[in-house]
């Protein structure tokens, strides 16, 4: 089965189609290239993958499945949690002045406080008819509506995407500026990373042994990516290139079924862009699917194993890279239809 | 992997810890100091300032979102203790008990207004902390069986040690407990700072969308960050309510006072701990020392009368006002800034753009 299925996927933005009934598969192992002129819909298709827009018809199916999950029992749980608790929170916040007068300024002056006597005074002021039971009634409505509607905001979001295995870079780096360089791995391996906040805040010994093993291996990490003699350094302090190549480390750092690179070799020289062939080599030899986007043909032709052409939201060819440099289509694409007669 | 720098770990061992350590001090300056000028009892309120500041920094500097409602919290603090502590109710759980509940409490309220806000980015965060801050001073207003209103409650507890009195004249009880109550928050916020989480509040305020790429829960992010920030402000809150004897009157917690904490977190450095500190002793001691002190020389000098020049806590928000304006035309990024920040409010270099979007 595919690791990634694009199944008659179509982008709209009002009366703009981004990106139109485009089905692409995407083997495991595969480097798979989408190339196309400016505007072709390229970056949409990894926007639309990694849950940045929902898409406007047909499906995205990682390893088989949507990201998009039905509810479960935990979820209904969940739901109806928050409206017994937003429910009874109301009615009490409404009544609050008259069950603290009953419950307890009424008894304030005995002493010792008659503490088993609060309990019924609660209660038979909370059963008092109708300024209880209203309350309740719209306070758990609300609750109950406003966890669905998290429930349903949350259900396909770029980091559901991203726990599924789907690791991005952006076309326009998106570092995190101010953090180091290894910190920046580091928040790319959150997700295996299990202390929690109080564990960190009281510096256990669990917490501490994680990450010093975290650290050890965003380390390697950024070896990989040749940047170790960088990991002191701000993110934003490093050279254009050494940007990029952070910016694969951490996403590798998310451990990734599939890895997509928007336009990895932008601003690149020939010999950086030779080092990236290799990189990306390497990284597909970890057994990571790697999707890329690129316009610099060197790169592309020598090292896809499959390309698909964008056109306009078309897709107007798709095949090895040889099939690809002869395609007609494709040629009047990117050069233009020559003028006969 | 390479060690840390020395100059680094150095600089990280100096900040916060030299600062306490010099505050630690302050009484046996009052041994030397003429009686006019001692001052080491106005002290513990800085401190419970700087631990609201804190907790402001956590929402404010490290997440990134602008949280101008942090007065409420402080307000949720000191009337959780209040209430649970103040002779007239059958609670009377005693300081420490108090201070906790008043901490729990200030988290649990936040997380409340939390839940169905922390999808919001921006400036949105900051109009919802806002109206919130409105919100909890009227219902402490109204909610008068439970907060006698504008009256406040009172008294509160002082603290209660094994062989130590608090009492209103002897401050330097006050002084230690409240240090060490400050050095506990410091350590804290260090740790968290440090950890993924700190590393994660971090990646919110830099990139938001590119933190969700990585697999980050963005809103249960903000959600924690909101809730450890507010619940210190609640301590904080509930610490200068026992040092005042009372919670004080809701009017108290207003817009004015979410700035004066604002105001602690960006004259100080935004994201840095020592930076929130100064900031704390520069504006609480401004106006609790250095007004305080020059109202009492003026008074000894006669200089007094209706004139509005005579008291100067009239000058007080026009200094304030003033301080602001150049801080923000001579050092954007704060007295002591972290790391970074400085860059960002100083980048001449064209070519690295800031990340775009994710404010």
């Amino acid at each position: 089965m595919a690791l990634l299925h694009l199944d008659h996927l179509s982008l709209r933005f009002g009366g703009l189609t981004a990106v139109n009934d485009v089905s692409v598969a995407v083997e495991r192992g595969q480097i798979f290239a989408i190339i196309g002129p400016n505007g072709a819909g390229k970056t949409s298709v990894f926007n639309a993958i990694t849950g940045l827009y929902p898409p406007s018809g047909g499906r995205v199916l990682i390893d088989g499945r949507t990201v998009r999950s039905p509810p479960g029992p935990a979820d209904l749980a969940r739901w109806s949690l928050a409206g017994i608790v937003t429910g009874v929170g109301t009615a009490l916040a409404i009544n609050a002045n008259v069950l603290w007068d009953a419950a307890i300024n009424r008894s304030a002056h005995l002493k010792p406080f008659p503490w088993s006597e609060t309990w019924n005074a609660v209660a038979a002021t909370a059963t008092q008819g109708a300024w209880t039971t209203i309350p309740f009634v719209i306070g758990a409505a609300v609750g109950v509506g406003a966890a669905w509607n998290a429930w349903r905001s949350s259900r396909c979001t770029p980091d559901a995407v991203a726990r599924a295995g789907v690791a991005r870079t952006f076309q326009n780096i998106r570092l995190f500026r101010d953090l180091s360089a290894l910190d920046n791995v580091l928040v790319g391996m959150d997700r295996h990373l299990h202390a929690r906040g109080w564990h960190a805040a009281l510096r256990l010994p669990r917490h501490c042994r994680e990450e010093r093993d975290a650290r050890e291996t965003a380390m390697r990490e950024l070896e990989f990516v040749s940047l170790g003699t960088a990991a002191n350094q701000s993110a934003s302090s490093l050279p254009y290139g050494h940007q990029r190549r952070l910016e694969i480390a951490r996403a590798l750092a998310t451990r990734p079924a599939l890895l997509l690179l928007d336009e990895p070799a932008a601003g690149m020289n020939p010999a950086e862009a030779t080092k990236l062939m290799e990189l990306i080599k390497r990284i597909r030899d970890r057994g990571i699917t790697v999707v890329l986007i690129e316009h610099h043909m060197k790169v592309v032709m020598g090292i896809s194993d499959r390309i698909a052409v964008l056109h306009y939201g078309n897709k107007i060819a798709e095949g090895t890279p040889a099939e690809i440099r002869a395609n007609p289509q494709v040629i009047e694409a990117y050069l233009g239809k020559e003028e006969l007669g | 992997m390479p060690p840390t720098p020395l100059s680094a770990r150095l600089r990280m061992m100096t900040g916060a810890p030299l600062f306490l350590g010099v505050v630690a001090l302050l009484p046996l300056l009052d041994l030397v100091l003429p009686d006019t000028w001692k001052f080491a009892s106005l002290v513990p309120a800085i401190m419970a300032y700087a631990i609201v500041g804190l907790g402001l920094n956590i929402i404010a500097g490290f997440t990134g979102l602008l949280n101008l409602g942090s007065a409420a919290f402080m307000a949720i603090g000191a009337y959780t203790f209040a209430i649970l502590t103040c002779p007239i109710y059958p609670f009377q759980i005693g300081f420490f008990p108090g201070l906790v509940a008043a901490t729990v409490a200030g988290g649990a309220a936040s997380l409340l207004l939390s839940l169905p806000t922390m999808r919001l980015r921006g400036d949105y965060v900051a109009i919802v902390t806002l109206g919130f801050g409105e919100i909890v001073q009227d219902v402490l207003k109204n909610l008068d069986a439970v907060t006698k209103g504008t009256q406040g409650l009172n008294p509160v507890a002082t603290p209660a040690l094994p062989g130590v009195t608090f009492t209103v004249g002897n401050y330097v009880p006050w002084f230690y407990l409240y240090l060490v109550v400050l050095i506990a928050a410091v350590w804290l916020c260090h740790n968290l700072r440090h950890s993924r989480l700190g590393r994660a509040w971090v990646a919110v305020r830099e990139d938001e969308l590119a933190a969700r790429a990585m697999g980050l829960s963005t809103p249960r992010i903000k959600q924690l960050a909101f809730g450890i920030g507010s619940a210190l402000c609640a301590a904080g809150g509930a610490l200068f309510a026992s040092l005042n004897g009372t919670s004080i009157e809701p009017g108290f917690y207003d817009f004015q006072q979410s700035v004066i904490i604002l105001c602690i977190v960006i004259v100080g450095g935004m994201g840095n701990i020592t930076g929130v500190l100064l900031g704390a002793f520069i504006m609480v001691g401004f106006n609790g020392i250095v007004l305080t002190k020059l109202t009492e020389m003026m008074a000894r000098n006669g200089w007094t009368g209706d004139n509005v020049l005579a008291a100067p806590g009239n000058w007080k928000f026009m200094l304030y006002g003033i301080a602001l304006i150049l801080m923000m035309r001579l050092r954007p990024e704060g007295l002591l800034p972290a790391k970074g920040v400085q860059a960002d409010m100083h980048h001449d270099d064209v070519g690295k753009l800031p990340p775009q979007g994710a404010r």
